[in-house]
């Protein structure tokens, strides 16, 4: 008798969810099965890896300076970069020069870059602001206004600013991403609030808060993988948005990341141990269930594309 | 004439609601889900919720607010006028607001609950006979002589042995002191009173003459808030007094745990002790003199109270209930001589502190499983007692499960900032207009509003929920067309009273801070009530009946506790109320020595749940924090609600737009 495999099939699955407008569109979501679970059912749409570009970068670790060379400076080349010779499925704009704890640019300046990149690529464009709540929303504010119809995916929304991120979102035909500290039960809540805020369902994406590997990590992944089982197998209708995984950011702060050579000759080369972290990180959240994952180091692009590719056979 | 019932008719709403005979009018709008302003809570000053009576007889108190000319036309304040028979009464527009329009509502199902009483013992009891644990014994007892040398104490045996069949009878030391002496004078003829203490029989008390028509008992519920107490009259089982009073204890602390903190420091415990027999005592005096007997009557005082006040009424140090892992000294205590504790009722009279489960579930909890026939019922039962410590039951007669949840003090109104416990001029019922945002209340001795009490804020909550003044995570809309939303610092509020109305002349106001604890305190018990069900694999469609015990007044609306997610949406039906458990079991087991075993054996058979332990609560708790809950499909009812409210407020939105463009 021929070996079956046993296959568990979901009651649920995972909205599509639409990012970018025209040609540029691109869905994410769709699945009915965990994570590469192909027998069980279907993915329709690959994970997709987005590429961070920030507006203003401060000082890099020398891996990220040399892989990013002349573009560090100029976020519609270096999106234009990550795209064209990275391969990049999204662009990730953190808008790191609004932080008022710093630079405070104003949201109007900060939507003239969105603009510009978004002009410059042929993929869709996530917005994210510094997670400061009141310049957070005026940028919400700012950027769904000015980039009306481009349904761009703009976050985080959090909690105690859902309304003010997620009411221009729904006036111009954006997505949101809503971010929660790493619990089922609130970003399930902040669904529901979204949701009831009048935000399609179809327009939301869950940022579940990423812990990298070492810091973390494990948590996210748990949280990951139980949103996941919810949307999929209890059918919980406010769970069955795409996710997003914030890898880079988290990854490039770590110890292990940063550290040079000289201070840690036994942990071997920091290029390679840098982009080691963030790509094992991503692997792992990838099995953890996100939909979408975003990374700084074009090698771990490269890398986490190439496994994606393998695993969707 | 008081069960008499009366239907009342409101127009232009053409809803009616039936009411007992004498029942206010505006607490009739109400019951049937018809808005009338209302803002002083009923004390007659405010004169907005005048009405116009259009048929029937009514009760009407002369009002300033209302002149002799409209009184003969037919107005009323609905607050200030008493339902007398049949009656029609239209609401004019002024009493009305924004409601212009009247909608299709289903019939009113006014939810107080059905409160259990002694009445349904005969249902939910195994028959049980009237068996005291301390009997009275008349006895003619035989001279000694020269034949017959027997000691006075041995006399007294042989008697006890010969008359009553019981058999190594123990003299307590005191009785023996007072015996030759007594027995000679009364010449022979004597009574004894004999305590079952369940180990052993023990002579406590003789008396002159035959007294055995003359036999009470005291049951006792040692709340950490509020003492009750009644007198039972042994021969008939009847409460022939009651009282209660406020544990002169409050003035050390609100709750047990800084109790407990007073008593472990210096002579902190003496103190303690010695001001709860001080309530008692008054009690007791109370109880006597309205009964009018003696004080040698009574022959055996049982108490009920949770572990700490148990432990600080017998004097028992607490210390180790509020310390990791919570070891209480004592879970079952022996039958102790009242003057021990300091207690000096009579000679002889012996008291039975209820046993206790763990730490933080005490014999109130194991008098009330006793009092509602937990122990004798195949339905699935939970049983959940509202305090500061939300005290949970679930099980039948062939299991329990307890466990006990920090809910905080904010259902006494602790933590709110207008919040009150239920006395005269605390708001216990409000209810808001779903277009103008405007509440209607009533307050307890219909006066003029001074604060919020625990009933009264969970039907603000649930109100504020439907109508969207606040939402799922109980943040208040600053974005609604009304004044009575604004921001402070520190958070948005809602204006329940304008100070003009309130006996405080300060606005009455519920912030979302008080939100916030009220919302944590509805998910800690909901997290305990789901904790106990899943530990047993169970869910909440299986509960067969609920049972709430606690300090809320008969205004506690079902509906309301649902729709915030308090209580769990299995139906109103199956929801009842206890009313005061703890006291019901201290009487019972005051009149049987079969109930007081019972509820040694319900003390030894109820398993302990110790939440802190458990990984599951926190994020039970955390999906509790929402209203009602973050699986709103537990809530079918709550969602139905909902989305009526939703859809009556849409139209509403429609008509203005209409009206405007």
């Amino acid at each position: 008798m021929a070996f079956n495999l046993p296959t568990e099939t979901a009651k649920g699955k995972v909205r599509e969810v639409e990012l970018g407008a025209g040609d540029k569109a691109r869905k994410v979501g769709g699945e009915n099965v965990l994570p590469f679970h192909l027998w069980e059912g279907e993915m329709p749409n690959r994970p997709i890896v987005a590429a961070e570009v920030s507006d203003e970068v401060g000082e890099l670790v020398p891996a990220l300076e040399k892989a990013l060379g002349e573009v560090k400076n100029d976020p519609v080349a270096w999106a234009k970069k990550a795209v064209e010779e990275w391969g990049a499925d999204a662009i990730f704009l953190l808008l790191t020069s609004t932080d008022p704890k710093a630079t405070d640019a104003p949201a109007e300046q900060a939507a003239e870059t969105v603009l510009k990149v978004e002009e410059a690529v042929n993929v869709p464009v996530i917005v994210y602001g510094t997670e400061d709540l009141d310049k957070d929303a005026e940028i919400a504010r700012v950027v769904a206004t000015k980039a009306e119809g481009k349904n761009l995916l703009i976050g985080p929304a959090k909690e105690e600013n859902f309304k003010k991120v997620g009411a221009p979102a729904i006036g111009y035909k954006q997505t949101v991403a809503g971010m929660t500290p790493i619990d089922v039960n609130l970003a399930k809540q902040l669904n529901i609030l979204l949701t009831n805020l009048g935000m399609e369902a179809e327009k939301l994406v869950i940022d579940p808060t990423t812990g990298a590997l070492g810091y973390g990590l494990e948590y996210t992944y748990s949280v990951m993988e139980r949103l996941k089982i919810a949307g999929l197998f209890q059918d919980d209708s406010m769970t069955q948005m795409p996710m997003l995984a914030n890898i880079g950011t988290q990854a490039w702060k770590t110890k292990e990341a940063k550290s040079s050579e000289e201070e840690y000759p036994e942990w071997g080369d920091p290029e390679k141990r840098g982009i080691m972290w963030e790509t094992i990180t991503a692997v792992a959240l990838l099995l953890a269930g996100a939909d979408i994952l975003v990374l700084r180091h074009p090698e771990s692009i490269r890398l986490v594309k190439q496994l994606i590719a393998d695993l969707s056979g | 004439m008081a069960d008499e019932n009366c239907r009342v008719l409101f127009l232009p709403d053409n809803r009616f609601v039936t009411v007992a005979r004498g029942e206010i009018l505006l607490r009739a709008a109400m019951d049937a889900d018809v808005h009338i302003n209302a803002s002083c809570g009923g004390s007659g000053s405010c004169g907005k919720c005048r009405v116009l009576i259009e048929e029937g007889e009514v009760e009407r108190e002369p009002n300033p607010k209302l002149s002799e000319a409209e009184a003969a036309r037919g107005y009323a304040l609905a607050c200030q006028t008493r339902v007398l028979s049949d009656l029609k009464v239209t609401i004019p527009l002024e009493s009305r607001i924004g409601d212009k329009r009247i909608f299709e509502r289903a019939e009113p199902t006014p939810a107080h609950g059905y409160l259990l009483s002694a009445a349904d013992w005969e249902e939910r009891l195994p028959a049980w006979e009237l068996d005291p644990p301390t009997r009275k014994y008349h006895l003619v007892l035989p001279q000694p002589s020269l034949d017959d040398n027997a000691s006075d104490a041995e006399r007294i045996k042989r008697g006890l042995a010969v008359e009553a069949g019981l058999r190594d009878v123990v003299i307590d030391y005191p009785v023996l002191q007072r015996l030759p002496n007594m027995i000679r004078q009364s010449d022979w003829d004597i009574t004894v009173t004999v305590l079952d203490s369940g180990e052993e029989l023990r002579a406590v008390r003789i008396e002159q003459g035959d007294t055995t028509e003359r036999q009470s008992a005291i049951a006792i519920d040692v709340g950490t808030t509020t003492i009750s107490a009644e007198l039972i009259d042994l021969r008939t089982g009847e409460v022939t007094a009651r009282a209660s009073d406020y544990n002169a204890q409050v003035a050390f602390g609100e709750d047990v745990i800084t109790r407990i903190i007073y008593a472990i420091r210096g002579t902190g415990l003496a103190k303690l002790q010695s001001v709860v027999v001080g309530t008692i005592w008054n009690l007791i005096k109370s109880l006597v003199e309205q009964a009018g007997i003696e004080y040698c009557n009574i022959t055996h005082v049982v108490i009920a109270g949770n572990t700490t006040m148990t432990h600080l009424l017998l004097g028992l140090n607490p210390k180790y209930i509020r310390e990791e892992p919570y070891i209480p000294s004592a879970t079952f205590f022996p039958w102790i001589k009242c003057s021990d504790i300091g207690l000096r009722i009579a000679a002889g009279v012996y008291l039975y502190a209820l046993p206790c489960v763990a730490s933080y579930v005490g014999g109130d909890i194991v008098a009330g499983m006793l009092a509602s026939g937990i122990f004798n019922t195949d339905k699935l039962t939970l049983y959940i007692d509202i305090g500061t410590n939300g005290e949970m039951v679930l099980g039948n007669r062939d299991w329990m499960l307890s466990c006990s949840c920090s809910a905080g003090p904010a259902f006494e109104g602790g933590g709110v900032k207008h919040g009150m416990r239920a006395t005269n001029g605390a708001i216990e019922q409000v209810r808001i207009d779903k277009i103008g945002y405007e509440p209607m209340i009533i307050t307890v001795g219909n006066r003029k509003p001074i604060g919020i009490c625990g009933s009264g804020l969970i039907d603000a909550l649930s109100e504020m929920f439907l109508t969207g003044v606040i939402n799922e995570k109980g943040k208040i809309n600053t974005d609604l067309p009304t004044p009575r939303v604004r921001r402070r610092e520190g958070g948005a509020e809602y204006v329940l009273v304008w100070a003009e109305d309130s006996a405080t002349r300060r606005d009455i106001v519920i912030t979302e801070v008080d939100i916030d604890n009220l919302m944590r305190a509805k998910a800690a018990v909901y997290a305990g009530i789901e904790i106990l069900l899943s530990s047993m694999d169970m869910d909440v469609s299986m509960i067969d009946e609920l049972l709430i015990a606690g300090a809320f007044g008969r205004y506690l609306e079902v509906d309301k506790a649902v729709t915030i997610g308090l209580l769990p949406d299995i139906g109103y039906e199956k929801i009842k109320f206890v009313g005061n458990g703890s006291l019901l079991g201290a009487h019972l087991s005051a009149l049987s020595r079969e109930m007081l075993n019972k509820a040694n054996e319900i003390a030894h058979q109820m398993t302990y749940l110790e939440l802190s332990m458990n990984p599951a609560f926190m994020e039970h708790y955390i999906s509790a924090l929402f209203f009602p809950h973050t699986d709103l499909n537990a809530f079918p009812s709550v969602k139905e609600k909902l989305e009526a409210y939703r859809s009556v407020q849409r139209m509403a939105a429609r008509d203005k737009v209409g009206e405007e463009g």
